[in-house]
């Protein structure tokens, strides 16, 4: 399993969010940048990036922070926010990003994922997240009747490959792991042949441990933000506490 | 310092490659042109895409001619990703296509039943020998992969890694000064960046 490290993007800044609320934010690092080069030393081998201005604005914002990051460090960068439209994800991946995390178009508009994930084999990432286990919408501002696991069953059969499951209740909390509604996405992400890879609440090495050990097959990668930037644990303990995978 | 031409054939996005080596300590130019190339310690050919298309632009520019010339001469050239198949005789991708038949073998779709294509993520590499260009680095360290294709060389001795996806295929070559990489360097952290090192550092020895 990967860790994937988060840097989330705010008015030119690595911030972290509470529970998906851009009320409650924490500012880690003023140039973001200096986040992704942190995290590379520290043993990343990808980075999880997301535009928070673009995800609220409907389009990438932070286009120019991405390409420096990208530029920058020696690993693999997948990146979302805001990307609601073929431009958008050509643009993100033009500006170096090896995958684009798409989010609130996949519900809107199911076949433009699917001509998506068709034009860019296997860099089509989308996010599946859930408030209360239904999935949200519009940098989590808005709430839907779907749930994660059918959102991710329906786009798994129409091509994509890779999934990010956060249940927002958690996200930011570093409180553990909302493991039951991970099961249920996880399982659907098996049978429709993808990989999930999960985010929220991590907040100790042993939260990683649970995940390693819940024996969910498509679980391929953790995200963690808050924990690596209040210096709980450093990437590299983190990565080990996933495995050497 | 040891300044090292990525060569720009219009394909991909080249500055990850460059910040890379700047990293490691060498000089990187970017550049298409035969006399910037000349000059320069060492070459790295990098590349994303098909093989047909890549092989038609390099062939446009010259490239072939120019890295056949650079070779001849003792000048190490790393292939990247695409720019690692390049360097064999041909491809069977989309109908065929000849390639810069600088190592012998033909490249050919990763054999990978139930297991997904393109190959995307980290894999452990086991060299097959030792080489400067993996000096440092251990046995079964990951580097980052993203390919479809992977070239079969001829000769067992020209390969010096391999890892596994579905097959075990050759992911590294070293036939001084000719070198090929199938994953990233450029995004395989810390490692990668060490092959990076080791290429500049074979770079260094030759007197242009």
């Amino acid at each position: 399993m990967i860790l994937y490290p988060a840097i989330d993007i705010r008015d030119g800044r690595a911030v972290r969010l509470l529970q998906g609320d851009y009320d409650r934010e924490t500012a880690f690092d003023a140039d973001p940048l200096d986040a992704a080069r942190r995290w590379v030393e520290q043993g990343a081998r990808a980075l999880h990036v997301v535009d928070l201005d673009g995800a609220r604005a409907g389009a990438p914002v932070n286009i120019e922070h991405l390409a420096r990051i990208c530029e920058a460090v020696a690993v693999p960068v997948q990146a979302g926010g805001g990307l609601r439209q073929s431009e958008d994800v050509a643009a993100v991946l033009a500006a170096g990003a090896s995958r684009a995390v798409v989010g609130t178009a996949a519900l809107s508009d199911p076949a433009l994922v699917e001509s998506l994930a068709a034009e860019n084999p296997d860099r089509i990432v989308v996010s599946a997240d859930a408030r209360e286990g239904k999935i949200a919408v519009e940098g989590w501002e808005r709430a839907t009747t779907l749930s994660s696991a059918e959102l991710i069953a329906d786009l798994a059969g129409r091509g994509v490959a890779s999934f990010v499951y956060t249940p927002v209740e958690v996200d930011g909390t570093l409180e553990g792991p909302g493991l039951d509604g991970l099961r249920a996405a996880a399982e659907a992400a098996r049978e429709g042949g993808a990989e999930l890879i999960y985010s929220g609440g991590i907040g100790t090495l042993e939260h990683l441990g649970e995940l390693a050990s819940a024996g969910l097959p498509a679980l391929s990668g953790v995200i963690v933000g808050r924990a690596l930037y209040e210096g709980v644990f450093t990437v590299g303990e983190g990565q080990a506490a996933l495995g050497a995978g | 310092m040891t300044r090292i031409a990525i060569l720009d054939y219009g394909i991909g996005n080249l500055r990850s490659v460059e910040k890379a080596l700047e990293r490691v300590g060498a000089e990187a130019v970017i550049t298409g042109e035969h006399e910037a190339a000349r000059v320069a310690d060492g070459l790295i050919l990098p590349g994303v895409g098909a093989f047909a298309k890549a092989m038609e632009r390099v062939a446009e520019l010259e490239l072939d001619r120019l890295i056949g010339e650079r070779v001849e001469a003792g000048v190490p050239v790393l292939g990247i990703c695409l720019g690692y198949q390049l360097l064999f005789d041909s491809s069977t991708e989309l109908g065929g296509a000849a390639g810069l038949g600088l190592i012998a073998g033909e490249v050919s779709g990763l054999d990978a039943p139930g297991l997904k294509v393109p190959h995307i993520g980290w894999e452990p590499v086991e060299w097959a020998r030792d080489s400067e260009l993996i000096d440092g680095i251990a046995d079964r360290t990951p580097f980052y992969f993203v390919h479809s294709l992977t070239p079969r060389p001829l000769d067992e001795a020209d390969a010096l890694g391999y890892a596994l996806h579905g097959e075990r295929f050759a992911c590294a070559i070293a036939r001084p000064p000719i070198y090929g990489v199938q994953f990233h360097p450029e995004k395989s952290s810390g490692a990668g960046l060490a092959l990076l090192a080791n290429f500049a550092g074979i770079c260094a020895q030759v007197p242009v």
